[in-house]
């Protein structure tokens, strides 16, 4: 059972030097043995990745923009090194949209 | 759909894997659901975005041993949130910045958000240069403040633009288009908006649109 859907390196932007690599976690990955699909059970039966997929699959394109605009986004995950800004907490209501409207 | 917390973390998930011109990054995170609280412990959470960053190589040989000693032990003891979060503090401070996305933390059990918080301080304090996005329902800004006092909070409604967009993809996959003419979608979208543009959407848009939608033998 070597087939765990969890994890992957994903790298953007090779081969050009002034972009990072990005690695998201939300893809899948196929463990090298049974052991390590073990250690990664063991670690936590949750595995977020197919939720995002459905999240983020879902979602409207455009809605929701405006906060990725704002200095409190823009400065939370551009800032380097320790700062004053590195905690968001975005609050409201989970599920407006698809708890009363579907 | 609107814009909600969720919409909202995995936009900003999206948002940072997209992200080019900056340094290394690795983003994890977890969506909370009320529906698997149970298994939703502080350790069970911390325990999956660790999963995430070691998951991405080989894996380590401290989590290996720790899995084996654990095996040996008690029929297999689970990690506990004080091993969990010792792995993960290492984990980060060996990586160059690590974001922590964790959507609706009111779906955690009450019990189990203070652990989780108190892990998530501890990760900072060792690794300031991390980054944690985290939404959920008003009623926790108090417990997040605790803990984490600097959090800058950021309240999330859905603004006209958004509801007008929600409505118009709505719109465009209706299922009965004969029931619909021009007029009637200009007024749908006119009452609506200048409806919500002063009330708290949420159950109050489902009952503007079922007045209008009986108002025009609709539905």
């Amino acid at each position: 059972m070597a087939q765990n859907t969890h994890t992957l390196s994903v790298n953007m932007g090779d081969g050009n030097l002034h972009s990072g690599n990005i690695t998201s976690s939300f893809n899948s990955y196929v463990y090298k043995t049974d052991e390590d699909a073990e250690i990664m059970r063991w670690l936590s039966p949750l595995d977020p990745s197919n939720r995002h997929q459905g999240v983020s699959t879902e979602r409207l394109d455009g809605v929701g923009n405006w906060l990725l605009e704002t200095n409190e986004f823009r400065e939370w995950r551009n800032s380097e090194g320790a700062a004053d800004n590195v905690i968001l907490f975005c609050s409201g209501n989970p599920g407006v949209g698809k708890t009363y409207l579907r | 759909m609107l814009l909600t917390t969720r919409n909202t973390s995995s936009l900003v998930i999206d948002s940072l894997c997209d992200q080019e011109g900056k340094g290394d990054t690795i983003v994890t995170g977890l969506y909370c659901d009320f529906q698997i609280q149970q298994e939703q412990t502080a350790a069970n959470i911390m325990g999956a975005i660790l999963k995430q960053l070691v998951g991405r190589g080989d894996i380590p040989e401290y989590l290996r041993h720790a899995f084996q000693a654990g095996k040996r032990n008690f029929g297999g003891r689970r990690p506990r949130l004080l091993d969990v979060t010792e792995m993960l503090r290492n984990t980060i401070a060996s990586l160059p910045q690590v974001f922590i996305c964790l959507d609706a933390l009111d779906e955690c059990l009450p019990k189990h958000l203070p652990d989780l918080l108190a892990s998530l301080r501890d990760i900072l304090r060792e690794s300031p240069k991390t980054r944690i996005f985290l939404t959920g329902r008003p009623h926790v800004t108090e417990d997040i403040q605790r803990y984490l006092p600097k959090a800058v909070v950021i309240p999330i409604s859905p603004n006209t633009d958004d509801i007008r967009d929600y409505l118009e993809m709505r719109l465009d996959k209706d299922s009965e288009p004969d029931a619909m003419n021009d007029d009637l979608r200009a007024d749908i979208l006119r009452i609506i908006l200048a409806r919500t543009s002063d009330m708290c959407v949420g159950v109050s848009l489902i009952s503007a649109l079922s007045v209008i939608f009986t108002y025009h033998g609709y539905t």
